[in-house]
């Protein structure tokens, strides 16, 4: 196979013609191509030129290699890399690293000198490459003769009798510039500004009447003056076209006079690295704690999941005030701690969003740690959490947490926005319509809309995510995205706040903690106090109901005291001492029986009290001894009842012992986190792409080894006996031999292998497809052919 | 702390600043917040200011931009601000401005904009189309004068504040000094006072007992123009009509009053809300006061007393320098908003305890005292109707006991026991020996008593809510509250405001809070104590065992 003065004559040729490394090239690029691993060079060649394949490919190319593929279709098969140079107007450099790209790509093939668009290209690129319609020649040759021949004698020329050469004579006559330009001055300003306007394309226009008769003494219109010199064309009754050649004249002889062949920048602006860092570990310091607000939230109070998936309106609408933020933020935080495997669908009949175990074990790490499992779940979920709250199809909102969120297009633009980010300077925040411009410029024929709205959201949510801090890509994020969470952790650290061992308590019953607080700490103040306000700081209130809530929890009086006298840096304010003392010595005053509901207290008027409140009617309530009333209610509800009434009653167990309880936080148990749909198939490891290659030699060995009778996949049976002289034979003088194989799904493959030993119905030998040692039932041998090598 | 600074000052992510007051920079930190944060809190470690969309657009008119904002935030927040919240306080601040109310030359007041799109939002407002008049050109609209107050307050409703640069009337000028000779003015009453001179108009906060007559006296010498001053009743529109005679240029001769009483218009009047909203026949027959004269300043005491129908009044007089005096602008309406959109800005704001730091307002210990209901007492509290509960709680038999106690213990010190329900009060008198000052009690009697005490004749005082507003008693030195107007903030910050002007010998005043246990009442006090002890003001909290078994409440 080596390559003949002549080049090449198809793909296959070219590829079989390519190194080692240019396949693996091409599959790392492609990876769609080996799934399955293509039985020889010919078939990798024909799934390169399919259709749903070279569109993904095309998807990702950049606006100029684009352009440069529009060249090529409109130069024609084969074009030569100077007139892709001559028609761009763009610099060699360029226009040679475009062409290797599609080259290495296996979307042209051919020599250095002449290249061939693989055909599907063009067909997908559709009639209109870079907006240009159809050449001239090809219009002309649709015209009627008649139609035709008035207009080659409109232009001057000579008529001849057939009408292709007719065509072709005209055709020549607007494809040079001199000439071109002289119809344009004839036919007037307007004529020439109709044209413009097509000639940015799309080159079509609608008229009536498009195939009027005209000649250029009865023309009178400008669109008449255009048809009669052959300057527009018409293709139906009502559709007229630009011819191709005049359009690129129009253009300035170039296919797109605004081509850029480097991305556009987007503006920046130079921002201290220090304190993007620090506001974006802000931003990473926020973000966490609102998971674990939220979260703590869901474990007593899990929302309901509805019926189709994802958390209600109503549900959503109460999170911007638990979090501080707004409906597209707190969205955002919920969406991030579900790809994140923190909170998922509870088992039973009425499923609710519940915390999981993992939930448990993330509170226990760093911030950082934290910080970064659920950046990383961020990074690569296909769940699209901007599209929450926009309308779908049946103008109803988009719920947070449900299956209509899942685009495959998110991952791949997020990381491209970022990796733009990565490439800038340290501190440079970017204007984020400006980047949009350079994503667009980078995967134009990918996603649309979608793709520049990923790109914004995507800028937005790393704000609150602390992954970039005024608009900056932050320090800490960097080895995020070279996968060294190691040095992304410990940068985050750094910039974090020590959690404090203190706080202040103040007489007006609030405590401040000034920064983060140590876990354990916090989660005895939380049980003690509500959070009055969250940020660098919490502030708690105590109120009686967080101190009964404490004393509820097991807690004494005396616990409590030390707590806060064992956290508090100055002495504890008396009202609070008070507080504690005053409702501590009302708790446990009523205590409420289960066995046959009753409730009991030494306090006389209180009893009169409960007695007396007009809910207690409800209650159905009887005094049995000045100490003592019963009801006929249950004592769970009865103690509620009370509850709401404003007393503090405990309730008691069968042997008059206090039950103590708390509300259990729940939790959804053996969920697994969603996992991203992807668009593209995860590039496969040099481990696979070297066996690949490896395969694909040797089934084009195998191919071209093969024996003129058989088809592959279609080996002749030959009998068992017959199998296993074969294999002896080859066996015995060493020779490398052909086999179809039939595995045990039923499938057949053809195998080049070197025999080792023949044994107990089993074959060893040498693969060379997968390059091993690889055992084959010899009743599965479907025939075996020499290889003559 | 690695890599953090170390600033005072801690940014919330709901737009509370907390300021650690005892940090160093501490003092820096909160000159440089003032202008654009509300102080809302004040206890002892850390205050908490908030961001509001008014207090921004106040500091915007006040001079100040969104950099210095963002830039005083950021130099001494201690951990990183959030951007989000930064590009919200200047989109915020940015709101400010692009309508503008301007004096045309031709067509008189006008509302102008620079932002073509936001006029045309605001004119589209249901709320914006009876206050404007014709259309001028693209960026312009006239504006009827009468509704320049309106229009201000509707812009704020809708998010896009006017810049106000119409002006005010000179007003028809009267020579007024302060007349400085034996006292001089304290430096935060002249800060007060130039604070909203340079503002034009707005609403100057000091605690009780720190001289807000004053800070009005040195507004009018720099306004050198008949003044009318609107008051909470006609005691303390004699006591403004003395003060000013005292301490300015002015003589009796030039101040009028305009009350129930008298009705007289003089270059400097005092008129009483009351006079001003008295109605016959369902329309407003005072209000020609305000066309009486061309007014150069309009001063409003006890500004969170504001009655309604002055609001709308005042919503007139846009074109007149306002200042509004309190000491507490809390108001259970929380129509604090239409305070600052209508008089104007909160223009000069002091922490209570750092007025009483410099020593311009006596110390004062707060003490709750918890009285328990006796069984009987209990029972009826228990088995009455909700609205009579507060009542029978507030006014429990033993609170009598405990205030005797109290009164006794202080006995020499000039003591006011302040109550809501007359019976109890009579009851008090009865048992202390004491005059009653109540609703009832003449204008000419009660300036009497009032004397007595402040002579020193009369040591103990009962006194109903007529005493809450600006009765200056000077020595009084201790107050026992037994009962009061429901969840009030402000009415405790007033009573104990009675007790806040400076002892002659430093004394700390003492102000008890006789509170029924485990009862409305005891729910009422702690919503009431709220203000003060937000102001850094420690409620200890005794039991009434105590005090009647004599110990000392610590």
């Amino acid at each position: 196979m080596t390559r003949t003065r002549s080049g090449p004559r198809s793909l296959a040729d070219d590829l079989r013609a390519r190194t080692d490394e240019e396949l693996a090239a091409l599959l790392r690029i492609r990876p769609d191509l080996v799934v399955p691993v293509p039985v020889d060079i010919a078939q990798l060649a024909s799934r390169a030129a399919t259709r749903s394949s070279a569109v993904r490919v095309l998807d990702r190319l950049d606006r100029f290699t684009l352009s440069v593929v529009d060249a090529l279709i409109v130069l024609g098969d084969p074009a030569t890399p100077k007139a892709v140079r001559e028609l761009l107007s763009a610099p060699k450099t360029a226009v040679d690293s475009a062409l290797a790209a599609l080259r290495e790509r296996a979307l042209t093939w051919g020599t250095q000198k002449s290249i061939h668009l693989v055909r599907v290209v063009a067909e997908i690129v559709g009639p209109h490459p870079a907006g240009l319609g159809p050449s001239a020649h090809q219009l002309l040759l649709g015209l009627p003769p008649a139609r035709l021949a008035t207009i080659v004698r409109d232009l001057g020329l000579q008529v001849s009798g057939d009408h292709a050469s007719n065509a072709e004579t005209a055709a020549a006559h607007l494809a040079a510039a001199d000439t071109v330009q002289g119809l344009l001055d004839d036919v007037g300003p307007e004529a020439v500004s109709a044209l413009r306007a097509l000639s940015e394309g799309p080159p079509t226009g609608r008229i009536d009447d498009a195939r009027r008769a005209v000649d250029r003494s009865t023309a009178r219109t400008p669109i008449d003056r255009l048809l009669a010199a052959g300057l527009l064309i018409p293709v139906d009754d009502t559709s007229v076209v630009l011819p191709r050649e005049v359009g690129v004249y129009l253009r300035g002889g170039v296919l797109d006079p605004s081509v850029r062949t480097e991305p556009p920048q987007p503006e920046m602006t130079g921002r201290d690295p220090d304190r993007v860092d620090r506001a974006a570990a802000a931003g990473a310091f926020n973000v966490v704690r609102q998971v674990e607000t939220l979260l703590d939230a869901w474990s007593l109070r899990p929302p309901p999941v509805l019926r189709t998936g994802g958390l209600s309106v109503r549900d959503l609408r109460r999170l911007p005030e638990l979090l501080d933020t707004d409906e597209t933020g707190a969205a955002l935080v919920a969406e991030v701690a579900y790809v994140a495997g923190l909170i998922a669908v509870s088992e039973g009949e009425d499923a609710t969003w519940t915390p999981t175990p993992e939930y448990d074990a993330w509170q226990r790490e760093s911030v950082a740690d934290r910080w970064v499992t659920l950046v990383r779940g961020w990074l690569e979920t296909s769940r699209t959490a901007g599209l929450v709250g926009s309308r779908d199809e049946r103008d109803k909102p988009v719920p947070a947490l449900g299956g209509e969120i899942d685009r495959p297009l998110t991952p791949e633009v997020k990381r491209t926005t970022l990796d733009v980010l990565a490439g800038l300077p340290a501190g440079a925040a970017v204007d984020v319509e400006g980047l949009v411009a350079a994503i667009r410029w980078r995967r134009p024929r990918r996603g649309g809309q979608l793709r520049d709205d990923i790109v914004r959201w995507t800028m937005r949510e790393a704000e609150l995510l602390g992954v970039t801090g005024m608009g900056a890509l932050a320090g800490h994020m960097r080895p995020l995205l070279a996968e060294d969470t190691d040095e992304a952790r410990t940068r985050l650290a750094g910039l974090l706040p020590e959690p404090l061992d203190h706080l202040l308590l103040q007489a007006d019953l609030t405590a401040v903690v000034p920064g983060p607080l140590q876990s354990e700490l916090a989660r005895e103040l939380n049980l003690l106090s509500d959070v009055e306000s969250r940020g660098g700081a919490t502030v708690h209130r105590f109120t009686e109901e967080s101190v009964r809530r404490a004393l509820d929890a097991g807690r004494t009086a005396d616990d409590i005291h030390r707590f806060l006298e064992s956290v508090s840096r100055t002495p504890v304010p008396q009202p609070l001492t008070y507080l504690v003392d005053d409702v501590a010595r009302r708790h446990g005053v009523l205590r409420v029986g289960a066995a046959s509901s009753f409730i009991r207290s030494d306090d006389h008027a209180l009893l009169s009290e409960i007695v007396a409140a007009p809910q207690a009617s409800a209650l159905g309530l009887r005094r049995l001894a000045p100490t003592v009333l019963v009801s006929s209610l249950d004592g769970v509800t009865v103690l509620e009842r009370l509850r709401q009434l404003g007393f503090a009653p405990t309730p008691e167990s069968a042997d008059g012992s206090v039950v103590v309880s708390r509300v259990e936080p729940r939790r959804a148990f053996g969920r697994p986190a969603p996992q991203p749909t992807l668009a593209d198939r995860p590039t496969p490891t040099d481990a696979v792409l070297s066996a690949a290659v490896r395969a694909l030699r040797a089934g084009d060995r195998s191919s071209s080894v093969r024996p003129a009778d058989v088809v592959p996949g279609r080996l002749g049976r030959t009998a068992s006996a017959q199998t296993l002289a074969d294999l002896r034979r080859a066996l015995e003088d060493g020779s490398t031999i052909w086999i179809g194989y039939v595995d045990h799904h039923g499938a057949t493959s053809e195998r080049v292998v070197d025999p080792v030993r023949l044994e107990g119905g089993w074959l060893a030998a040498f693969d060379h497809r997968s390059s091993e040692i690889r055992s084959f039932a010899v009743h599965r041998i479907s025939g075996v052919a020499a290889v003559d090598a | 702390m690695a890599d953090v600074t170390d600033g005072p000052l801690i940014v919330q992510s709901d737009k509370t600043l907390l300021l650690e007051v005892d940090h160093d920079q501490a003092e820096a930190c909160r000159r440089a917040i003032a202008p654009f944060a509300e102080l809302e809190r004040a206890p002892e470690h850390v205050h908490t200011y908030r961001l509001t969309p008014l207090g921004l657009w106040n500091a915007r008119a006040a001079g100040h931009d969104a950099e210095q904002v963002v830039d005083t935030l950021m130099t001494y927040s201690r951990y990183p601000v959030p951007h989000a919240m930064l590009v919200d306080v200047a989109e915020t601040m940015a709101r400010y401005g692009r309508l503008r109310l301007e004096t045309h030359p031709a067509l008189g007041l006008v509302l102008h904009s620079t932002d073509r799109p936001v006029l045309e939002e605001v004119l589209r407002s249901k709320r914006v189309k009876p206050l404007v008049g014709a259309r001028v050109d693209d960026d312009t609209v006239t504006v009827h004068p009468s509704e320049r107050g309106n229009l201000k307050q509707v812009l704020v409703k809708l998010g896009w504040p006017a810049e106000d640069l119409a002006g005010y009337v000179d007003g028809e000028a009267h020579q007024i000094a302060l007349d400085e000779t034996g006292w001089s003015l304290r430096p935060y009453q002249r800060d007060a006072a130039e604070g909203f001179w340079h503002g034009g108009s707005g609403v100057v906060v000091l605690p009780c007992g720190a001289g807000k007559t004053l800070v009005g006296a040195a507004a009018m010498a720099h306004a050198q123009a008949t003044t009318l001053i609107l008051v909470t009743n006609t005691v303390a529109a004699r006591q403004w009509r003395d003060e000013l005679i005292r301490r300015t240029s002015l003589t009796e001769d030039e101040i009028g009053e305009y009350s129930g009483s008298k009705k007289e218009i003089r270059p400097i009047t005092i008129a009483t809300y009351q006079v001003m909203t008295n109605r016959r026949k369902g329309a407003y027959t005072h209000l020609e006061l305000f066309e009486a004269r061309d007014w150069g300043l309009i001063v409003y005491d006890e500004v969170h007393l504001l009655p309604a129908p002055i609001f709308r009044m005042t919503a007139n007089l846009q074109a007149r320098r306002r200042l509004g005096l309190t000491a507490t602008l809390v108001r259970e309406d929380g129509r604090e908003d239409d305070v600052f959109t209508l008089i104007g800005p909160k223009r000069y704001d002091a922490p209570w305890k750092e007025i009483e730091n410099q020593g311009y307002i006596a110390p004062a210990d707060c003490v709750e005292v918890r009285v328990t209901m006796p069984d009987g007492e209990r029972l009826a509290y228990a088995t009455a109707e909700a609205d009579e509960r507060y009542r029978l709680a507030s006014s429990t038999e033993i609170k009598t006991r405990v205030v005797e106690q109290l009164v006794k213990r202080h006995e020499g010190d000039p003591t006011l026991v302040i109550g809501q329900y007359i019976d109890q009060l009579d009851e008090l008198a009865e048992r202390l020996g004491a005059p009653v000052v109540k609703g009832e009690t003449t204008v000419r009697e009660r300036q009497r008593l009032f004397d007595a005490f402040r002579t020193g004749e009369l040591n103990v005082l009962v006194v109903s809510k007529v005493a809450n507003f600006s009765i200056d008693l000077p020595e009084a030195s201790v107050a026992v509250q037994v009962s009061g107007t429901f969840g009030s903030r402000q009415e405790e910050a007033q009573r104990l405001g009675r007790l806040l002007r400076p002892k002659a010998d430093g004394r700390t005043a003492r102000f008890y809070s006789v509170v029924a246990r485990d009862t409305v009442d005891q729910e009422y006090a702690q919503h009431r104590q709220r203000f003060l002890a937000e102001q850094g003001y420690a409620y200890h909290i005794a039991d009434a065992e105590d005090i009647l078994y004599g110990e000392e409440p610590a």
